[in-house]
């Protein structure tokens, strides 16, 4: 393709794009809905998946020993742990520190504690790893080992989660695949105007010898700068929601003093790959409603 | 050179557009085609354009094959066919001179040869002092003559007219087909379908009467109809 021919094209899109200004603002708007109701679960999920990687690493593996066992096997023990690639870091807990732990909690129940020795509680030791991922499949060995009365994991719960967090992905999946659909048939319905208002054009580019390219293209710039202005303009409007519910989590979980639990992936972090998502599907979007709707109407 | 070997167009719903019509068309020919409304003109000239193809039969325009020719090679095979209808086409946002110009850009004519033939054509149909026009301040006639530069910027070697003076008075339909007679004295192949019974019977050009669909008759210097 020749450079005038590109310029033509891109002038052509444009100068169509303006004509219709109506129905291409209709339609950016459009794009825009979809985009922020698709922003909106795609924060979920990334905040989700952030703070539940945060948990999991935060959550320590608690390998309890049986309150009889020798000092050799405890030590056993110790090495194995010790020794594992797996392992970030231990700490062991002796019977008196986690007498004085226990103490701590219930400082202003110390009553309910009564009669309790540092020999009724078991030697522990405390284990993060390096990959949560890992965190099933080392309980499971652990615990098998003689001397290890109990493993505490929190296995369950964060089992849970990881489901839920599935079934965001999933319903956010659904709801932008409609979405998509929907945006881009009112792009296709945009184009169709545009079609129809410069058939008389199109017939005699058909009649001269135009190839069925030159005639599309314009129409697909049309409808690429739409999905474009809708991809920026929700962009805007997501980074600016999200700082709105990020100051607000921010102050209230201070509040409940839940701000170690819950954190807000920090907008820069995420900013450049959000736009290229929106960018892309913008794009996409309105290309996909040009190409069916020159196709129906255009019959090239 | 135009040739059709038993060529029929049978429309979807049934209509017969064209039956087992056969002829060639050599360069440099002026061919009338004439006969009532719906007897088939209009079908052999979207024959030769690829509008439509043949049911059955061969249609050669050039060189290509038109019953069997890829999508993609019409927009070449059109680039040798000028076309002029009874309603003009003009673009009514483009001057005159744009309008022209326009059928050079879209086949992707470098610009100096844009200013360079624009301005021949538009002489040709005596049109340069209104190059700068719109479409609306000119007459039916002028229309037409601005519909003709815009046919034969391209140089085609074949000029296909669709009742060209369908919309004009007497007086301007000779100046059109006169015009049509200069762009064929120049080499050009010419085919025009219409009603002119007068203009058809002074020319003396090849003449081929359609009805039904059927080429009933096809004479060389000929009248519009047998009764002289």
């Amino acid at each position: 393709m020749k450079i005038r021919t590109m310029k033509y094209i891109v002038k052509e899109g444009f100068a169509n794009t303006y004509k219709n200004l109506l129905m291409s603002l209709a339609s950016v708007s459009m794009v825009i809905a979809s985009l922020l109701i698709f922003g909106i679960f795609l924060m979920l999920i990334i905040n989700f998946t952030y703070n539940l990687n945060r948990l999991k690493a935060q959550v320590e593996i608690a390998v309890f020993l049986e309150s009889d066992i020798s000092q050799l096997e405890a030590g056993d023990i110790e090495l194995k742990i010790k020794n594992d690639e797996r392992v970030l870091a231990y700490t062991k807990v002796s019977k008196d520190q986690a007498y004085a732990q226990l103490m701590n909690q219930y400082l202003e129940d110390s009553d309910l504690l009564e009669g309790l020795t540092p020999d009724f509680l078991s030697e522990s030791f405390r284990i993060h790893l390096k990959n949560a991922d890992d965190s099933a499949a080392f309980t499971e060995e652990i615990s098998k080992l003689p001397g290890v009365e109990d493993v505490s994991y929190p296995y369950e719960s964060l089992k849970k989660l990881s489901a839920v967090l599935n079934w965001i992905n999933a319903g956010s999946m659904v709801v932008l695949s409609l979405l998509l659909i929907i945006s881009v048939s009112i792009i296709a319905n945009t184009i169709k105007l545009t079609v129809y208002a410069r058939r008389k054009e199109i017939e005699i580019m058909k009649y001269v010898g135009a190839n069925d390219w030159f005639i599309r293209w314009p129409f697909i710039i049309e409808g690429v700068i739409i999905g474009f202005a809708g991809a920026l303009a929700s962009f805007i409007l997501t980074c600016y929601l999200y700082n709105l519910v990020e100051s607000y989590v921010n102050t209230h979980a201070l509040e409940y003093g839940i701000n170690d639990l819950i954190k807000l992936v920090p907008l820069g972090n995420i900013g450049g790959q959000i736009f290229i998502i929106y960018a892309i599907i913008g794009v996409v979007m309105g290309s996909v409603g040009s190409v069916i709707s020159v196709r129906k109407h255009l019959n090239v | 050179m135009i040739e059709f070997r038993n060529v029929t167009k049978r429309y979807p719903n049934g209509t017969i557009g064209l039956q087992d019509a056969t002829f060639t068309i050599e360069k440099g020919e002026f061919v009338f085609i004439v006969g009532p409304s719906g007897s088939g003109k209009s079908t052999l000239l979207k024959l030769m354009l690829h509008e439509e193809t043949p049911t059955e039969g061969e249609v050669y325009v050039n060189e290509f094959s038109i019953h069997d020719m890829p999508r993609r090679e019409v927009p070449y095979l059109r680039r040798g066919l000028g076309v002029v209808f009874q309603d003009f086409r003009l673009l009514p946002n483009k001057t005159v001179y744009e309008n022209v110009a326009f059928a050079m850009q879209i086949v992707e004519a470098q610009p100096k040869d844009i200013r360079r033939q624009v301005p021949v054509a538009l002489a040709l149909v005596g049109l340069s002092k209104k190059a700068k026009v719109y479409p609306e301040q000119l007459s039916g006639g002028e229309q037409q003559r601005v519909a003709l530069a815009r046919a034969i910027v391209n140089n085609p070697s074949v000029l296909l007219a669709d009742e060209p003076t369908g919309n004009l008075d007497p007086e301007t339909s000779w100046e059109i087909m006169n015009l049509l007679d200069e762009i064929n004295q120049r080499g050009t192949t010419v085919i025009v379908a219409t009603h002119e019974k007068s203009i058809v019977d002074l020319m003396k050009k090849r003449v081929f009467n359609l009805e039904y669909g059927r080429i009933i008759r096809d004479v060389q210097e000929g009248n519009y109809t047998n009764e002289d």
